[in-house]
């Protein structure tokens, strides 16, 4: 009995809870990111860049609830304190604005500054329109129609067709500060150096490519999470190895995504390496643009065939789940596909051969890869391992390799595009928390780039029915067995070369304290402190 | 003296001429649309529309070269595609990053490379000979990223000694002359410096045989006399090429410092470039080719000079 | 090299014997024998990998990744997709000799071509290609061949042809200088004034005193070319996955060097042990024939 107190005191006091008053040091981050993510309020470098540079310094109408490790992150208010559907149109949402949430300058956010902010993103024509942030947010929001500050913090937003999603669209809209944009001569340049949000970080300055710094904002609206940190270092270290050497070194004490190789080593070492289930998928996202070969659905399910997910497992180490689908395994809109992924490599060549495809006339196209990226886990051996599975299949594959970065901005521009260089594929991992970004921005028909990240300009009326049907559906049950029936198409068409899922592994120094790890892309650093 | 000076600067103004024309053409040799190597991918039609006005992509090649010119001429590079920030104010920073770096190799590469060439030399033909000379050709012939990594698996991985990678703690940005930085310095300074090593080496070791083959000189050893003398003797002759390669060597590091920042993830140019490349971010890698460019060519100018001042004799043609 | 050194390399008479005498003076020197003798084993390598390699290099196990080297069946151990090293090793000799040598052999080629029209004809078409090749001369190679496969984009012909585009000004500078020094000596100037064809005189007497320097810097050039090659790959800019090659398999292994510091630091080894070769060979062919440096 007096061993479990202990333990439990020991626990408390390592989460944190008994030491709220000390000064609680600084904690050092290496990223998968090679550069620092743009700091105007609308990150680039994909999740990561949203983690470090965009929920930290900068809050959105919407957030996840982060304080949970034992199951899903679900959507709380941000700095909307609440939000209602009107019940004859479902197109009109009325969002009530937090009051007194002062930005980082001491300037009030008001429904005005809300509306600035969205005008920033999707109005080419306002002076504060930013093409960079633009590139990043717009996609996310795809529903927005129009908009209006009602009084001072009441916000009016009217979807283009009814859309249960768009809270999880805003919780991607960082909320930047007009007042601060005006000070700097109304210039996003300047904005940059020293920004201002709302956020629980305020950023005290950067290095290009080298490193931030962020303190904390004690002034923060939720009390509950201001940083117990005195300072937070993020450092862009793109390549594993010296991502594993700054860590063993001590020059980081956290790093994202270890290389699995390095893991043994590191626990070794005494590095916490930390590890929980997140919405992620690691696929090659098909094109159904012209000329694709992956336009016949055989030879899509001849590469789900070939892929050896369990070599692969090896491959990292046992950090991954192997994907059973797009989603991952016992996930609630799984449904029962009938198509299962397994490794059938007869079955795989029959297909090809049934598709036309042998000897006479092989098979080989080109996909886009990243050496590195939030979420790309160890992109180079494992395509490489994969290049490898297709090749016993018959199936030759170039890569075109890319920098992370690039890579999105060519997802954005879509198949058709001359960036994407006549690729057929792309390797990317997904961020796939709700029926939004789970499922429609990858293959609903008006999304098709640039309008969207339909990146494959799939078409499908059968799919885009579904997608209606998601939207018209604001009963949590009932939508939710349409999101089974979509996922099952998802499946049983192919529509994806779908490989595995992260497992969001990151490693700690012995020295981090109070840290929990949310089932979630974004994470939150205030609860962490550092023993000396 | 001056009107030497005046006619390598003649020649050297046409050859910077063209370097830049070469640097110009890269944009245009990159596959597809020039706008699209200088854009992202979803650039809307008004950005579109600006950097075709600002680059003239519409007019003649030479137009859209002088433009260009011009704005370089101002010290404007241009804009980063992947990050929106001016590509020469990036560039500054990794610069001095490189020159720390290079100028370090180059001193390391040229004491140990004048060292074992002139014992070589000294020595021609004894077993001292045959060991420099063996050191110098192994230094020419390795591949130095390949030993960068094997110095990092000796004195990080096994011995735990030096840090692998990076610029110290806090980045180049609040970098010191302490123990602290320096220790990040060693190993891609050293692994950097074989190349000049070897090449210093066979320079100096060719030098001093020839200069000891004098008859003068030969006569003076044959008495036994003098070997402080003989040694000014050989120093003074020596000197100026050995210091014109050394400079040499110094360019060419900072134009091949690629490999070794990539090893090292060293914050300099050649990390830059590295970046550029994979970002397909054309203006940034325009912009440090350039300058790197530039650079080699008055240093070339800079050693051309001060070696005819040394030794009035050669004129490097 | 100085105007002194190309006027004696020129004034060496170069009789019947001359070449014998060479190959004479180059097989009594053992250092530049060995390197051959390992240069030529390299090529046997790469010709006959298929029946040499113990195994597929394509083909790998996960379960037998990252093995160290002296594991039964994989002497030199595996990769990180558990792919046989020594069958790697070799097969890599085919295409990092290929992009080591190929641009060199090109750039002899064209680079003399251009030199000696240069330095034959003089004058305006002296200074009109010179002054070009002066401007690629400029760059520090590594940079030139980084700028161009940079822009062009990875692959093995790109890398190729950057690396040509390297190699083709120096050659050109030293075939022009010594040309324009053989051009003025008293027999080729002979033979001009007795009204020869301008075609027989580059064939018999140029050619036959200005080949020898340049073979022998080019062959200089070739471990520069084997480590540029390979470090094209290293960066990504080369050969693609998941061809075997010396330089590409140096960064896929990279990663590894926390768990298996000595197989990843194979690849490096073979780049060195080739390139050391070539300019050891180089040098015993420079003393063969007597020119200096």
């Amino acid at each position: 009995m007096r061993i479990i107190n202990l333990g439990a005191v020991a626990l408390l006091a390592s989460l944190g809870f008994c030491q709220p008053s000390l000064a609680q040091g600084v904690l050092r981050i290496g990223m998968t990111a090679s550069d620092i993510p743009l700091t105007t309020g609308q990150p680039d470098q994909g999740g990561e860049g949203q983690r470090f540079m965009g929920l930290t310094v900068y809050d959105a109408l919407v957030h996840w609830d982060l304080t949970r490790a034992d199951r899903p992150s679900t959507l709380i208010p941000g700095l909307a304190a609440s939000w209602t559907v009107d019940a004859n149109d479902k197109t009109k949402w009325t969002f009530k604005i937090r009051d007194g949430v002062k930005f980082h300058d001491g300037s009030v956010l008001t429904a005005e500054a809300v509306v600035w902010n969205l005008d920033k993103l999707l109005k080419t024509d306002a002076p504060q329109f930013d093409q960079r942030q633009a590139s990043q947010g717009r996609s996310r929001i795809p529903a927005v129609g129009s908009y209006r500050a009602v009084d001072a913090l009441t916000l009016e937003i009217v979807t283009r067709a009814p859309d249960a999603t768009l809270p999880y669209q805003l919780a991607w809209i960082g909320i930047s500060s007009p007042a601060q944009w005006e000070k700097l001569g109304r210039n996003w340049q300047e904005f940059a150096k020293t920004p201002s949000g709302t956020g629980p970080w305020k950023l005290t300055g950067f290095t290009p490519r080298e490193r931030a710094e962020l303190v904390p904002n004690k002034d923060y609206w939720d009390t509950t999470r201001i940083p117990r940190l005195d300072r937070m270092v993020l450092i862009p270290l793109p390549e594993p190895n010296a991502r594993v050497a700054a860590l063993r070194s001590g020059q980081v004490d956290w790093i994202e995504a270890p290389a699995p190789d390095a893991v043994p080593s590191l626990k070794g070492a005494g590095i916490q390496v930390i590890t929980n289930a997140y919405p992620h998928n690691w696929t090659w996202h098909l094109s159904s643009a012209e000329g694709s070969p992956w336009n016949d659905v055989r030879v899509r399910k001849a590469a789900n065939l070939a892929i050896d997910r369990e070599g692969l497992k090896e491959l990292l180490g046992g950090l991954m789940i192997p994907a059973e689908g797009f989603m991952p395994p016992g996930h609630q809109w799984f449904g029962k596909p009938s198509f299962k992924l397994k490794r059938d490599l007869a079955e795989a060549r029959k297909l090809l051969a049934e598709a036309g495809y042998g000897p006479a006339k092989p098979f080989q196209t080109k996909i886009l890869i990243s050496p590195s990226g939030s979420g790309q886990m160890q992109p180079l051996p494992m395509n490489e391992y994969i290049q490898q599975n297709l090749a016993e299949a018959g199936m030759k594959i170039d890569f075109e390799v890319v920098e992370w970065n690039t890579l999105i901005n060519i997802w954005r521009a879509g198949a058709r595009h001359e960036s994407s260089r006549g690729a057929t594929g792309m390797n990317y991992s997904y961020f796939i928390q709700d029926p939004f970004t789970g499922f429609m921005r990858h293959l609903q028909c008006n999304l098709q780039p640039p309008a969207g990240t339909n990146w494959g300009h799939y078409c499908n009326a059968d799919m885009d029915k579904l997608f209606n049907e998601v939207r018209n559906t604001f009963d949590a049950a009932a939508q939710s067995k349409v999101l089974e029936r979509i996922h099952e198409k998802y499946v049983d068409d192919a529509l994806f070369l779908m490989v595995t899922h992260d497992v969001n592994a990151r490693a700690l120094s012995p020295k981090v304290r109070g840290f929990v790890q949310a089932q979630n892309w974004f994470q939150d650093f205030g609860t962490i402190t550092m023993s000396p | 003296m001056l009107t030497y000076v005046a006619k390598r600067l003649l020649h050297t103004l046409p050859v910077a001429f063209g370097v830049s024309i070469v640097c110009f053409m890269l944009v245009h040799i990159a596959p597809g649309d020039p706008l699209t190597s200088v854009l992202p991918p979803d650039a809307s039609a008004q950005l579109q529309a600006e950097m075709r006005k600002i680059y003239g992509f519409d007019r003649p090649l030479p137009v859209q070269y002088g433009l260009w010119l011009l704005k370089t001429l101002q010290g404007d590079l241009g804009v980063s595609i992947a990050t929106g920030r001016p590509v020469a104010s990036e560039l500054w920073r990794a610069l001095g990053n490189t020159l720390m770096l290079a100028v370090l190799a180059t001193v390391i590469g040229f004491v140990l490379g004048c060292l074992f060439g002139f014992v070589a030399g000294y020595f021609r033909g004894s077993w001292l000979d045959r060991l420099a000379s063996f050191v110098s050709i192994i230094g020419v012939s390795v591949p130095h990223y390949w030993l960068g990594m094997v110095l990092v698996i000796i004195f990080s991985v096994q011995l735990n000694w030096l840090p692998a990678t990076g610029a110290g703690p806090g980045g180049s940005a609040d970098w010191a002359w302490d123990w602290v930085h320096v220790r990040h310095l060693i190993l891609p300074a050293v692994t950097m410096s074989v190349i000049p090593m070897g090449i210093v080496a066979r320079t100096v070791r060719a030098l001093v045989a020839d200069i000891l083959s004098q008859e003068f000189i030969v006569g003076q050893r044959a008495k036994g006399l003098l070997d402080a003398g003989v040694f000014r003797h050989v120093v003074k002759n020596a000197a100026p090429t050995a210091l014109a390669v050394m400079g040499l060597q110094l360019g060419y590091l900072l134009g091949g410092s690629i490999l070794i920042e990539t090893v090292f993830s060293w914050p300099g140019t050649g990390f830059l470039l590295g970046q550029a490349i994979f970002q397909r971010d054309l203006p940034l890698l325009q912009g440090t080719i350039l300058v790197l460019a530039m650079f080699f060519v008055g240093l070339n100018l800079i050693v051309d000079v001060v070696q005819t001042m040394l030794d009035p004799r050669v004129q490097r043609s | 090299m100085t105007a002194a050194t190309l006027e004696a390399i020129a004034k060496v008479e170069k009789s019947p014997g001359y070449w014998s005498g060479v190959l004479r003076r180059i097989a009594r020197d053992p250092v530049a024998m060995f390197a051959l003798c390992v240069i030529v084993a390299m090529i046997l390598m790469a010709i006959f990998a298929p029946w040499i390699a113990p195994a597929d290099p394509y083909r790998g196990q996960m379960l037998r990744r990252l093995r160290p080297i002296g594991t039964a069946g994989f002497p030199l151990g595996t990769d990180e997709l558990g792919r046989d090293m020594l069958t790697r090793l070799i097969y890599g000799a085919r295409l990092s000799l290929t992009m080591g040598v190929t641009p060199v052999i090109i750039a002899f080629f064209i680079g003399s071509a251009i030199g000696i029209t240069a330095g034959y004809v003089g004058g305006k078409l002296n200074s009109a290609l010179m002054r070009t090749i002066d401007v690629f001369f400029a760059f520090p190679s590594v940079l030139l061949a980084i700028a161009l496969s940079g822009a062009l984009g990875a692959g093995i012909f790109n890398g190729l042809l950057s690396l040509t585009i390297v190699f083709i000004p120096p050659i050109a500078r030293i075939a022009e200088s010594v040309t324009t020094a053989v051009r003025k000596i008293e027999y080729v100037e002979a033979a001009r004034a007795s009204g020869a064809s301008g075609f027989t005189i580059v064939r018999v007497h140029v050619l036959g005193n200005v080949i020898g320097p340049i073979f022998v810097y080019a062959t200089g050039l070739i471990s520069v070319s084997l480590i540029l090659a390979s470090g094209l790959s290293f960066l990504g800019l080369g050969v693609k996955p998941p061809e075997p090659e010396w330089g590409l398999m140096l960064n896929t292994l990279r990663n590894a060097i926390y768990v298996q510091p000595w197989v990843a630091a194979l690849p490096g080894l073979m780049i060195f042990i080739t390139s050391i070769s070539f300019n050891l060979l180089s040098d015993g062919l420079r003393s063969a024939m007597d020119i200096k440096a």
